[in-house]
């Protein structure tokens, strides 16, 4: 008897906690800020604000509202942080691992068998900000605005080398219809660059452009612009622009609205709950859990974003403040500011990548750069190891420009060949290049006589730690036989260079570590980024015919490879192709690298639930927005 | 007196022409525009841009005429009042100045009133007892403000702050206080987050001030009216401020015009450090990307604001200095 009743009453003190914990998330569904608005008649209910099919993302817990999630952009300009946060809504995107591309305002999807045509279903009832519907006529006119020759932008909508147009078919279905096959075409949009197609509302935007306001470039004037496209750039601009942020009254549909908008002189930029958000956890409560975000603008000097991160004045952040200097300063402030460190893997591969110009107008150094025997005598008089425990505090691990272990392209013999420092395999490599003289100094001369001296052009404002590393370099080298003098630039001469082709290299880090196949910039002449063979990227991908040289053969062969890439159906296809891709990088070795990018850490503070405590790194995949920061909560 | 300053404002002029031609200049002299930076940072983020989309923008913005033309125009909107757009924020730049320059021109005023108040006592005091323990410290102390660079400084004050007292010290208002109108609570808000900036700069500056004067001052007390006026039995506070002092302040005087821009290029710095929102990081910033309109409208009200601000010393030294008026009789 005693023991039923004991029984009896654990099961009803069990049932009362389960209901309670229940109850509220179940009677919630949306944030109780929008309660009033919803029964004062100012907002509809929240079973008409969501869409029929809402997507749900899961957190680890149910969350529960409220809050503000503080962090700082660096100076005005730091559109970047924006849409690495809060603007990543695009048709799809990526799973949390950077792997599958899921379902995000598309709920569905159908590609023709030649990836061609791509055919959409947009999630029923998905409403902008402003309460209006989301439509396949704002796709469409987001196309129409991207290929408008008056509105100049850059983007897969308005690319040359594949033009491309839309269909739609109603509401909710609609077709993108290339002239070439782009079987990485689902990458590419759940990638950052898919905002460009949900950024533009018609209905809002529409009424600056002439072909549907025929006041438009009256009304430009009036409001103080040249032309009615400087006024639709100001007030709607494209996907991630930094005036898209300026202007409060354009309706997105990110889970964040502006409140303070992002302007030259703002100290401070604010957000609140979109209430028509179309994303809901487990239970069916509205998202974001959050209410506000709040983004302290520095004025380009990261010290006092550090001190408020130590201060446990930042929520969650990694961008800017993580630092390799930063970190022991992080890790000690722990306790005290009440949050702790998460681990944050970088795409890039490389710490630094030396490109020497293989397309050099100088035909002496053009013939040294190419010989792959020279290149590798380079790597070989390279002691990565010192330069790790130098410049990194031992983090990190000798490493070639190769995809990162943590990706499905990680192929060792890549990724370490010529690593080890060996002077005398050098010295083989240099006399095999035909370096066999040396100067009084003990540099090496070049067939016409003059000493093989390198220039390398850096930019040490981007990255402090190449000066350090170029530095270390140059010892290591000048012991071997080989010159480098260091050009620390700026940015723009940096750009201004690369066509004219007088430069001898440049370094970079190693982008491309985990998006291969995104972002083979330095596996094969590839953009305008492959600065080393800056004259065959302009070939292939036929930007500036003036300068545009025909490639050698085994570069031809990798680009003839790509477009096949482009065209395979299948991921397993394209997986082959690009593998074979990388065996002719790892033959031709074209350009050296120093070390593994080590992981960088983000700052989160122990009452943010639901964060990532790893999470991958880059422009591609923009953390941690594509994390979903819209499950987090505070405890 | 009047001539004086007629002559001085038609000089003015004329420099303000001269500088705003090498102020342009010099901002076109950088390889590359605007454009060019802008798509450094596309291309960075894996963009790719086609080369006739830019030719159009450049087009659009009129970069591509040449040199004078692009001057002209500027110069004759600024008659106008119209200072250009801004590339980069595609706004009027003069609406993105003016609230930036007051808070520039608040701040640095405030640094050189109390620079000049510690610099002052300290001075005058340094030269009457001079090599006194006093003298030595006062210097000592004025020596390491100079000494201290100002970014560094700023950097000391705001770890301390955070260690001792727990609190980010940056910014010009706590976050309440940011998009208030003016009320009293706001300008103490104000007065707590900006005496930080305004005593970094001002240390910066009292050494040399304490050291120009206390070396007047010392040729001053030894001369004849001096030693007089004490004969005659003045008081000693007397025979110091009323005639030595005055004298001593002269090349102080003469020098204010210089102070404004010195102050405002040494604040960037502090300002960026410091979080602070005047307009030297903005100059800074518009400069690396090459934003020119911006650039050219902060360099040339700088200018303005030195050669005001030698007109102004012109006239304080007039007043305070009649054999001054003697040259343009």
């Amino acid at each position: 008897m005693r023991k039923d009743n004991f029984f009896g009453l654990t099961a009803a003190v069990a049932m009362a906690a389960m209901m309670a914990a229940a109850g509220p998330a179940l009677a919630q569904q949306q944030a109780p800020s929008l309660d009033e608005l919803v029964s004062s008649g100012a907002l509809p209910p929240v079973a008409e604000r969501l869409p029929s099919n809402p997507l749900v993302l899961e957190g680890e817990s149910v969350g529960k509202y409220g809050g503000t999630w503080r962090m700082g952009l660096n100076g005005g300009g730091d559109n970047g942080l924006i849409v690495k946060t809060v603007a990543y809504e695009g048709l799809v995107r990526y799973d949390h691992e950077w792997k599958t591309v899921l379902p995000n305002l598309a709920e569905s999807w159908e590609v023709s068998p030649d990836a061609k045509e791509y055919t959409f279903k947009l999630r029923e009832g998905v409403k902008w900000s402003d309460g209006t519907p989301f439509t396949t006529a704002d796709i469409a006119f987001a196309v129409e605005m991207y290929q408008d020759p008056d509105y100049a932008a850059g983007s897969w909508m308005d690319n040359k080398n594949n033009p491309m147009t839309i269909k739609v078919i109603d509401d909710f279905n609609f077709t993108f219809i290339f002239e070439k096959p782009n079987g990485m075409f689902l990458e590419t949009i759940a990638g950052v660059d898919g905002i460009h197609a949900t950024s533009l509302q018609k209905n809002y935007c529409s009424q600056f452009h002439p072909t549907y306001n025929e006041n438009a470039e009256a009304d430009a004037k009036a409001a103080g612009f040249d032309s009615w496209a400087l006024y639709l750039q100001d007030r709607c601009a494209w996907g991630w622009e930094t005036i898209r942020f300026a202007n409060p009254d354009l309706p997105s549909i990110y889970a964040w609205v502006i409140e303070t908008p992002l302007t030259a002189n703002a100290q401070r930029v604010t957000w609140k709950r979109n209430p028509y958000y179309w994303k809901t956890d487990a239970e069916g409560n509205q998202l974001p859990y959050i209410d506000n975000l709040d983004m302290r603008v520095s004025q380009g000097g990261v010290e006092e974003l550090t001190l408020a991160a130590l201060n446990g004045e930042i929520d969650f952040q990694e961008r800017h403040i993580a630092t390799t200097t930063n970190k022991p300063l992080f890790f000690d402030g722990q306790e005290a500011g009440g949050y702790h460190l998460g681990e944050v893997i970088p795409s890039a591969s490389n710490t630094l990548v030396l490109q020497l110009n293989l397309n050099h107008l100088d035909p002496v150094k053009r013939e040294l750069y190419n010989n792959k025997d020279f290149r590798i005598g380079i790597s070989h008089a390279i002691d990565r190891q010192e330069i790790i425990d130098v410049v990194f505090t031992g983090q990190g691990e000798p490493f070639q420009v190769a995809p990162r272990p943590e990706s499905q392209f990680y192929d060792e013999e890549l990724a370490k060949q010529y690593t080890e420092f060996d002077p005398d395999a050098a010295a083989e490599h240099f006399a095999a290049a035909g370096l066999t003289e040396k100067n009084g100094d003990g540099i090496y001369l070049m067939s016409d006589g003059n000493p093989a001296k390198i220039t390398v052009d850096v930019i040490s404002a981007l990255r402090p730690e190449w000066i350090d590393m170029l530095e270390i370099m140059q010892l290591q080298l000048a012991a071997a036989g080989v010159e480098i003098e260091l050009n620390n630039i700026d940015r723009t001469l940096f750009y201004e260079k690369r066509p004219a082709g007088e430069f001898d290299a440049q370094v970079w880090a190693g982008d491309g570590g985990i998006e291969a196949l995104q972002e083979p910039r330095y596996y094969f002449p590839f953009s305008d980024e492959s600065v080393w063979a800056y004259r065959w990227a302009q070939w292939f991908n036929g930007t500036r015919p003036e300068i545009a040289e025909e490639p050698v053969d085994w570069a031809k062969q990798q680009m003839d490879l790509y477009n096949q890439v482009r065209a395979a159906g299948t991921p397993e296809e394209r997986a082959d192709l690009f593998n074979q891709i990388l065996a002719i990088t790892k033959e031709e070795f074209p350009v050296i690298g120093v070390s593994l990018m080590p992981n960088s850490y983000s700052i989160i503070r122990n009452n943010l639930k639901n964060a990532p405590e790893s999470m991958f790194n880059a422009w591609l995949f923009p953390t941690p927005a594509s994390m979903d920061p819209p499950v987090w909560y505070f405890e | 007196m009047v001539g004086f300053i007629i002559n001085r404002f038609i000089a003015m002029l004329l420099t303000l022409v001269a500088v705003s031609i090498v102020a342009f200049a010099i901002i076109q002299l950088p390889p590359g525009d605007y454009l060019t930076s802008y798509i450094a940072a596309l291309s960075a983020t894996g963009d790719q841009v086609d080369p006739r989309v830019i030719e159009n923008l450049r087009n659009q913005y009129g970069l591509g005429e040449p040199f004078l033309v692009q001057y002209w125009k500027w110069i004759t909107g600024i008659v106008q009042g119209n200072f250009g757009h801004s590339f980069e924020w595609k706004r009027p730049v003069w609406e993105l100045i003016w609230g930036r320059l007051g808070y520039s021109i608040l701040i640095e005023g405030m640094a050189v009133i109390v620079m000049w108040f510690i610099a002052l006592p300290i001075g005058i005091y340094a030269a009457v007892r001079k090599y006194s323990l006093g003298d030595y410290l006062a210097t000592v102390g004025g020596f390491i403000g100079l000494a201290i660079p100002n970014f560094f400084f700023a950097l000391i004050l705001m770890y301390l702050a955070y260690t001792w007292f727990g609190t980010t010290m940056g910014g010009l208002f706590s976050p309440q206080f940011e998009n208030a109108t003016w009320s009293l609570p706001r300008i103490w808000d104000f007065l707590g987050h900006a005496w930080a900036p305004v005593l970094v700069l001002a240390t910066a500056g009292t050494a040399e001030l304490i050291r120009i004067l206390r070396a007047n001052l010392l040729d001053e007390l030894k001369k004849p009216y001096v030693v007089t006026a004490r004969a005659k039995g003045l008081p000693e506070w007397k025979v110091v401020l009323k005639y030595p002092v005055r004298l001593a302040l002269n090349p102080l005087v003469s020098t204010i015009g210089w102070l404004l821009p010195a102050l405002v290029s040494g604040s960037v710095i502090v300002s960026v450090v410091m979080n602070l929102p005047t307009a030297g990081p903005m100059l800074l910033r518009s400069l690396t990307t090459q934003d020119m309109y911006l650039a050219g409208a902060i360099i040339l009200l700088l200018s303005v604001l030195t050669v005001i601000g030698t007109l102004i010393s012109d006239i304080l030294l007039a007043l305070i200095d009649p054999r001054i008026r003697y040259g343009s009789r």
